[in-house]
């Protein structure tokens, strides 16, 4: 399982594949203007066709035996029914999936690349700081040098390659429902490592997990990984993913990712996760939340990463009583276009349900939010209240909000807001008049405005190691030294 | 000293002035008041001083010390020591009193090349100051101004002022909003700060403010002109007779 398998698509393929999407325009708008029923067969893109054909070419050397490949088998077939998912599929209108990705980076299940604990400290910047028991995965592999975690008796933590042969593995690459979701579909058919974590019931975690996920290497490469993390009830945990890239490593790389939590009942989860990886790459990813009776799940997203993110999040209230808090910053600069994409399912009464969002778009930036709420039949009692707040930076800049609310049920409390504005004048120049300088007042006032989102996590090191990464966002973003 | 020469004022983009040749000079060491109707051009004269946007000067001069702060940002002006407490105080949501005052001194003390204040010099100065306003320390530690009350707002800017130290002074309707006691409190502050190395200029409608802080000099703004300028007793004359003379004049 080291080294990576030869299954990108070429270079000649790739200027293949930019002529050929023009000359297809045609067929599509025939598929557009309603003549799907007359059999036109929709033509895949050559990325499309390079994801189902390369996965038969390498199929034989994932981990897991002959059910976990029927598993494989399953979702890949999905994924060739799907799609690469594009802006007339409503839930990616502003993510045209299959326009954005031009080409398949080779898998890559490892790198024998030797990577230090200090290559990872400073991949990490301030994260580094967080006294956190790391596992940690290189390139798509479990990397046990630089874990510190093993079994215990509270905590047990191994890698997917190693659970996938244990008996009932399937259930760790299953849909869980979501069979229309061919970004899920593509992680489970090529998982190829990930954290099985299962946390004992009433274990109370005094240092955080850190999943830790390192780009290294001067190629390129597809990763995907996946992860299964099973909280028993009354259990304290603070879990945190970091997507980062080693200094000096390619800029680029594609990155599927997935983390399933189920979360006990009466159990308390923060979970952060924090993608601060090259801005040159590809990162999509699902968090899919369920939640038992009385928990309480904070999840928390710190984006300045990559050129094109989705992170799409589901929460599934499963037990009464539960209650979530779902906020983030999202940190966009050049040409990136970063998407979050949120379902909250309250399927039971009285849940609890709060989401702030805060984004900052400098450049050409482009933010996506979209965020929908469901009140199922019955949830009665919900309390639920979202808001996305985005501070424009730039003229060029853009946002694209779609806060959604379905309610099925007749006694709850409801709301969502959105708004997006350029940074107060007159804030800027009550702290000029002060004697701040015009860069260093911008700086405090996006500062603030991040802040209110990132005040939500609630441990201190780790939100001050997501307000430094802010900062030195801040320090490195173009429209602080105007002056 | 602070010397405005035949100040011409217009709100950019508009055609109408505002300060139509407004002149006015007040050496350091004196507290200077300015009062006028509502809409003589009182606080323009305010924020044209600070260097706001969205004002145009079409003709005359404002010098701070013989230099000319026209073509100084705001910061500049700060620097160089002139400070603005505004009739309407801005809430900055999410910055920290402290850390909003902190910022705006050791930005101000490494302009002027002094060292920063360490944090323990620093809070011992803002827990002296703001004792003597009736601040509350735990008030500094929420957002600026976000959710004071008018009074607690105006005690701040004094504050700011106090901590700043600034050599201008320039206070724009300090009193309104103020109760008879924060008015007290407020004009306490003011009055300990004169100095022979300060200038000062109280801007206000109502001359009750001017019982406590008594100015060594009144000057009535009307239709963007100073109109008539006298002793502290002015201000009292004007509180009998109100503006209507230089209204009506102004017409």
């Amino acid at each position: 399982m080291e080294g990576r398998l030869p299954i990108g698509v070429g270079s000649e393929a790739l200027n293949d594949l930019s002529r050929s999407a023009e000359s297809r325009a045609p067929a599509r708008q025939d598929v557009a203007l309603g003549r799907r029923a007359m059999n036109v067969a929709v033509l895949k893109t050559k990325v499309e066709q390079a994801l189902t054909e390369n996965f038969a070419a390498v199929e034989d050397q994932f981990p897991g035996g002959a059910e976990a490949r029927k598993v494989r088998d399953a979702a890949i077939g999905r994924f060739g029914a799907l799609g690469l998912p594009n802006r007339r599929v409503e839930a990616w209108k502003y993510t045209d999936l299959r326009n954005a990705l031009k080409e398949v980076l080779p898998l890559s299940t490892g790198d024998k690349a030797p990577v230090t604990g200090s290559d990872v400290s400073a991949a990490l910047g301030p994260l580094a700081g967080i006294d956190a028991q790391q596992v940690v995965f290189v390139n798509g592999a479990y990397c046990e040098d630089l874990s510190t975690i093993g079994s215990g008796s509270a905590v047990d933590v191994r890698s997917l390659a190693e659970a996938l042969s244990l008996p009932e593995a399937t259930a760790l690459l299953s849909a869980e429902g979501r069979d229309d979701d061919p970004v899920l579909a593509l992680n489970a058919a090529y998982a190829t490592d990930g954290a099985v974590v299962h946390i004992a019931d009433e274990a109370k975690l005094d240092k955080p997990l850190l999943l830790l996920f390192v780009r290294a290497g001067t190629e390129p490469c597809f990763t995907v990984a996946r992860n299964v993390v099973s909280i028993g009830k009354g259990a304290d945990v603070t879990l945190i993913e970091a997507f980062v890239t080693l200094p000096g490593a390619s800029q680029g790389g594609q990155e599927n990712a997935a983390t399933k939590i189920s979360v006990g009942d009466g159990a308390s989860v923060a979970h952060v996760k924090c993608t601060i990886d090259a801005l040159n790459g590809t990162h999509l990813a699902n968090w899919l939340v369920d939640l038992g009776a009385h928990a309480t799940y904070n999840g928390f997203q710190f984006t300045s990463g990559c050129k094109l993110l989705r992170n799409q999040i589901g929460v599934a209230f499963k037990g009464e009583n539960a209650q979530i808090d779902i906020s983030g910053t999202f940190l966009v600069r050049g040409s990136q276009h970063v998407d979050t994409t949120l379902v909250v399912d309250h399927a039971v009464p009285h849940g609890t349900s709060r989401e702030l969002f805060k984004g900052v778009l400098e450049d050409q930036g482009r933010g996506v939010f979209q965020g929908k709420v469901i009140v199922q039949p019955g949830a009665q009692k919900t309390d639920g209240m979202q808001m996305v707040r985005v501070l424009m930076l730039s003229p060029d800049a853009e946002f694209d909000s779609k806060p959604e609310l379905e309610i099925y049920a007749d006694d709850v409390v409801c709301g969502h807001g959105s708004t997006s504005a350029e940074l107060d004048e007159d804030l800027l120049f009550y702290c000029r008049s002060r004697g701040i300088p015009k860069a260093q007042a911008r700086a405090l006032l996006i500062e603030s405005f991040i802040g209110e989102a990132i005040e939500k996590v609630e441990r201190d090191d780790v939100r001050e190691a997501l307000a430094e990464l802010a900062r030195q966002w801040l320090a490195e973003c173009g429209s602080t030294k105007r002056t | 000293m602070l010397e405005i020469r035949d100040l011409h004022v217009k709100v950019e983009g508009e055609e109408r002035e505002i300060l139509k040749g407004l002149s006015l000079k007040i050496p350091k060491g004196e507290v200077h008041a300015i009062m006028g109707p509502n809409g003589s051009g009182k606080s323009t004269l305010a924020y044209v001083l600070v260097g706001r946007d969205g004002y145009e000067v079409t003709k005359g001069d404002i010098l701070w010390n013989g230099e000319s702060v026209l073509e100084m940002e705001p910061e500049e002006r700060a620097a160089k020591g002139i400070f603005l407490a505004f009739q309407y105080p801005i809430e900055i949501p999410g910055v920290a009193g402290l850390t909003f005052m902190r910022s705006a001194l050791n930005a101000v003390r490494k302009t002027r090349g002094e060292a920063e204040l360490t944090t323990p010099e620093f809070m011992k100065l803002i827990k002296e100051k703001a004792h003597k306003l009736n601040i509350d320390m735990e008030m500094l530690k929420r957002p600026v101004n976000v959710g004071f009350s008018g009074g607690e707002k105006k005690r701040s800017e004094i504050l700011q002022m106090e901590v700043l130290e600034p050599s201008l002074c320039v206070m724009d309707e300090t009193d309104s909003g103020l109760d008879i006691d924060a008015l007290r409190i407020v004009a306490e502050g003011v009055n300990a700060m004169r100095s022979k190395d300060r200038a000062m200029l109280v801007i206000t409608h109502y001359q009750r403010l001017l019982n406590h802080i008594v100015p060594d000099r009144v000057h009535v703004l009307a239709d963007g002109r100073i109109r008539k300028s006298g002793g502290a007793n002015l201000a009292l004359e004007l509180e009998k007779s109100g503006y209507a003379e230089f209204q009506e004049e102004a017409a």
